[in-house]
């Protein structure tokens, strides 16, 4: 939940708002896309709201938790037990296998990684056997955004936050990780900033940002209307 | 130990080589210089290897100095203080003794009547060398004043040099030890830090899946210790082999006895090991903490963003050592003590290195601001360079600082031993004033009188070599000279000070500005002082004069008369100097003299002035080497990591030749920026030794051995940064020769 919030960038008469007091609640068990034409302040929004980035102004409230007067540690936290990540690309450490990727939370957490659980996560995704012990380089683009998806699933989050973590995949994969994504993250609220329209096919809520500002919100967002509304953004631009 | 904490160093070790590689360095030459320091240096006993016990005067000065718990200090004579011959008949008398002969004729020998160096005692069969030590001992009342040895010791009583060697040699491996591990961390510094930097997206990734900066900082951490423990393990033999070249090359310099072995066990290891995890872990603290610190949201940007510009701090804490080397810079000059001042040349040089590496981004901003017009003059290659390293000064900085340290080390040291060696040919070139100078054998206090006498000589002296032990204000070997005849100062220019050098009669003594200063012996005309000869007679005298020219002659003269009998060596000189007379008076009816005109001596003494130090020479390769092993790893390690910058350079258009080219550019402003810095480091230290050692600010830098510096730093860093390019071009197509 975001009260208020502005982020600021560069200092004194150069600064650059990315948000402009946007004030945004996402509801329990929800999947919402966070849409907009580049530079609308939407990657700063989903950093925020997952306290990656502290906000000039105003408030985040995350899983009950205000952020803004949390320790760095609290923060890491909070991260590594209610909150999932999956990022367009970088989600996952190359000398890591794909098993060790996953388990990476709970090993931070201090906590017993079992391979049952292990395999259970991967399974949910789609993957298992001889693909738990390859290296992510070895991998394809689509199978790769599974084992983030795993590795953001394996601690049962509460929060999901993706940043275009279809981004680098071509259509018909992005389907298919949306869908494992929508699937196997049912109960867990989900937030996914993108620019692609047909993300919203799994949407309940599609959020429209311009300028740092919240533009217009949809409820069960069609495709096409999206892409139209995100084309009209993209001309109030320029 | 976790597998996420280590996976990287398992799978994926290359950032991390140049950390191994300089973590192995240090230990090979911590575990060189260890087994140089703990040595075995018995000697077999020789002539008296049948005797059970042997005994002879203290050959160990021991002198209170001052007050407190280290006031007792102690010192190798290297001559015998002698014992009374009667005493050989007083120990053949005791129980178990078979026979006891007073023994004389070893080096260091007394030359008195009624004494003699040592006593043999052998023991009856059945008697064990212990026992009857410990009845000559209770004979001798206890044994104050004597040395009772037994068994390997007997070497050492049979050799006196051998515990005079021991104790240099020793002490130089010893002393080498804190100055390998300051410059090691100093290096390392460099190295580990670019191998965390370039990986700073990896650790940020672990922040945003939720690791806390202390999980982040400790990884780190875990990553150089095992980095230390395989640089331990690597540097090991190397190390080990290198101690053994280091003794042997100390005993044929006379530095350790002959016949020393390098301390070799298997404890080498640990030491190594330890060091090296030690240097790699403490030099990874800074890195460590500033990754830790890296906001999880670098992982999400695409390009890999560090920080332009070094953090506030840093640059607060280089302007403070900046300040910090000025102001010890005016104090040491401020310091009228030469001894004063030259124990303030190593903080100076690492105040100033500190400086230059904590400053290194704002001086590569600096010179690539001034550096624009090369923008034109070398085309589309040399822009490209230009605009790499104005958009990143700090990683270029971690390719500068290597460069710069290494200037700075190898030319302070090197060219403050020229600065040295250059005035004291200065003054070995100018000392004696005599006429001619006679060498050769029988050169005895009588050839002096038969000198002296002859017609037309108004002044003759002879010169002789003395070693004596002082308090300055340790207790330490004094090198001199003893003389004789007169007037010296129509024989010698030593610029005396204060005083009057016309003669040096017994119950006097003249001392060097440099040793009579107020850190060293602290003493002037007219002072009360004790010195002890090389048997270790006090001898109690009062300064005559201080003079200023001491390189050549050493820093205390006395008189002939005082030391003869206690040299361990007939009253021979080395040199008689005679001003007057004719060359065809002094040969005659003495084939064994050797006369040469005041020329060709001054020319001989400037020859071995110049002469460098083995040690010296020993601690220059030592600090040449660690230099040029960060500066190697720094460089290689930064290039590999531009192979992202190749790839697209390559997939522009841009041909093999160009891009080699931009890498060229690059190496040159790398090599141009780090002498610079390096050489305004290293002429700070520099103006302070040759101001404290010879007396005038301008150093003596040769032009061959400077340029040689330079030219070898250069090579090390084309090499580095070249081999690396050429190998990364050849594995990509768009650059492939042909």
């Amino acid at each position: 939940m975001l009260e208020d919030v502005t982020k600021r960038y560069g200092r004194r008469r150069g600064a650059v708002a990315a948000l402009d007091r946007v004030s945004l609640s996402f509801a329990a068990g929800s999947f919402t896309a966070v849409l907009g034409v580049s530079g609308s302040g939407k990657s700063t929004l989903l950093q925020c709201a997952a306290g990656l980035e502290r906000p000039s102004a105003g408030t985040v409230r995350l899983c009950g938790t205000e952020l803004t007067g949390l320790s760095h540690r609290r923060q890491a936290v909070l991260r590594r037990r209610r909150v999932g990540f999956v990022f367009q690309d970088l989600n996952l450490l190359p000398e890591l296998t794909v098993a060790e990727n996953i388990a990476l939370p709970l090993r931070l957490d201090h906590r017993p990684a079992g391979r049952a659980e292990i395999e259970l996560a991967a399974a949910r995704v789609g993957l298992g056997g001889d693909q738990l012990r390859r290296r992510p380089a070895e991998l394809s683009g689509g199978q790769q955004q599974r084992v983030a998806i795993a590795r953001a699933l394996i601690t049962g989050p509460e929060v999901i936050f993706a940043d275009e973590p279809t981004g680098a995949l071509d259509p018909h994969t992005a389907v298919g990780v949306l869908r494992l994504l929508r699937g196997a993250a049912d109960g867990t609220t989900v937030v996914i900033v993108t620019h692609d329209p047909q993300v919203t096919r799994f949407c309940d809520r599609a959020v429209f940002l311009h300028d740092g500002r919240v533009d217009r919100v949809l409820d069960d967002p069609e495709p096409a209307a999206v892409a139209r509304l995100l084309h009209e953004l993209g001309e109030r631009g320029l | 130990m976790r597998s996420w904490m280590l996976a990287g160093i398992r799978r994926a070790p290359g950032p991390l080589i140049g950390t191994v590689v300089a973590s192995a360095a240090a230990a090979a030459l911590t575990v060189a210089a260890l087994s140089v320091a703990v040595a075995d240096t018995s000697v077999p006993a020789g002539r008296l290897a049948g005797a059970s016990v042997v005994v002879a005067g203290d050959t160990n000065l021991v002198v209170t100095v001052g007050h407190g718990e280290d006031a007792r200090q102690s010192l190798p004579l290297p001559a015998y203080p002698g014992v009374p011959a009667a005493l050989a008949g007083q120990l053949a008398r005791l129980p178990g003794v078979a026979a006891a002969t007073g023994e004389s004729g070893f080096p260091g020998g007394v030359v008195r009547p009624g004494e003699v160096d040592l006593i043999a005692v052998t023991a009856k069969p059945g008697v064990s060398p212990g026992a009857l030590a410990g009845r000559v001992r209770a004979a001798l009342h206890g044994g104050r004043g004597y040395t009772i040895a037994t068994g390997p010791a007997r070497g050492d009583v049979a050799d006196l040099n051998a515990a005079v060697e021991r104790s240099d040699g020793q002490i130089l491996g010893a002393a080498l030890i804190p100055p390998i591990v300051t410059i090691s961390l100093f290096v390392l510094a460099a190295t580990t830090g670019l191998a965390v930097n370039l990986r700073r997206r990896r650790f940020a990734l672990l922040r945003t899946v939720g690791a806390t900066r202390g999980q982040v900082r400790r990884a780190i951490l875990a990553e150089l210790a095992v980095c230390g423990v395989v640089g331990g393990a690597l540097g090991w033999l190397p190390g080990v082999a290198l101690g053994g070249l280091g003794v042997h090359a100390l005993a044929a310099h006379q530095m350790l006895p002959a016949g020393s072995a390098a301390w070799r066990s298997p404890w080498l290891l640990l030491a190594a090991c330890g060091v090296s995890v030690i240097v790699a872990v403490l030099s990874g603290q800074i890195a460590a903490r500033r990754a830790g610190r890296t906001s999880p949201v670098q992982a999400l940007r695409e390009t890999n963003a560090e920080g332009k510009w070094p953090h506030p701090v840093r640059i607060l804490l280089g302007l403070g050592a900046a300040g910090g080397a000025g102001t010890l810079m005016a104090f040491t000059f401020g310091q009228k003590n030469p001894a004063g001042q030259l124990a303030l040349a190593l903080p100076l040089l690492l105040a100033s290195m500190v400086a230059v590496a904590l400053l290194g981004p704002l001086l590569v901003a600096l010179v690539a601001w001034l550096a624009r017009p090369f923008r034109v003059v070398g085309g589309p290659s040399a822009r490209l360079a230009l605009a790499a390293i104005a958009a990143q000064p700090r990683r270029t900085a971690s390719a500068v600082i290597p460069v710069a340290l290494a200037v700075a080390l190898v030319g302070s040291v090197y060219f403050a031993d020229t600065s040295i060696a250059h005035a004291a040919a200065g003054q070995a070139r100018s000392t004696v004033t005599a006429d001619r100078v006679v060498s050769g054998s029988g050169l005895g206090p009588g050839a002096l009188r038969q000198v002296q006498a002859l017609p037309g000589v108004h002044a003759a002296a002879g010169v002789a070599p003395v070693t004596v032990a002082a308090a300055d204000p340790d207790l330490e070997q004094v090198y001199g000279e003893a003389l004789a005849g007169g007037p010296l100062n129509r024989v010698l220019d030593l610029g005396v000070t204060s005083g009057s050098l016309s003669a040096l009669r017994p119950g006097q003594i003249a001392v060097s500005s440099m040793e009579a200063g107020a850190g060293t012996m602290g003493v002037h005309v007219g002072s009360r002082v004790t010195v002890y000869l090389p048997d270790g007679t006090p001898y109690r005298a009062t300064v005559s004069a201080v003079y200023a020219r001491s390189l050549a002659s050493g820093d205390v003269l006395l008189p002939a008369a005082a030391v003869a009998g206690h040299t361990g060596a007939g009253p021979a000189f080395a040199q008689i100097l005679v001003s007057g007379g004719t060359a065809g008076a002094l040969t005659a009816g003495h084939p064994g003299w050797h006369v040469a005109s005041r020329a060709a001596a001054n020319a001989a003494a400037e020859r071995a002035a110049t002469q460098n130090g083995f040690a010296n020479n020993l601690i220059l390769g030592l600090v040449a080497a660690l230099a040029a092993v960060a500066l190697l790893n720094t460089l290689a390690v930064a290039t590999l990591e531009r192979r992202r910058t190749l790839r697209l350079l390559g997939r522009v258009g841009a041909t093999r030749g160009q891009v080699a080219a931009a890498f060229g550019w690059h190496v040159l402003f790398v090599t141009v920026t780090g002498v610079a810095a390096g050489a305004a480091a290293g002429a700070v230290t520099l103006v302070a030794v040759a101001r404290a050692a010879t007396g005038t600010w301008v150093p003596f830098i040769p032009a061959a051995p400077a340029a040689g510096l330079v030219i070898a730093v250069a090579a090390l860093a084309g090499a580095a940064v070249m081999i690396p390019f050429y190998a990364m071009s050849r594995r990509e197509p768009a650059l492939a020769p042909g």
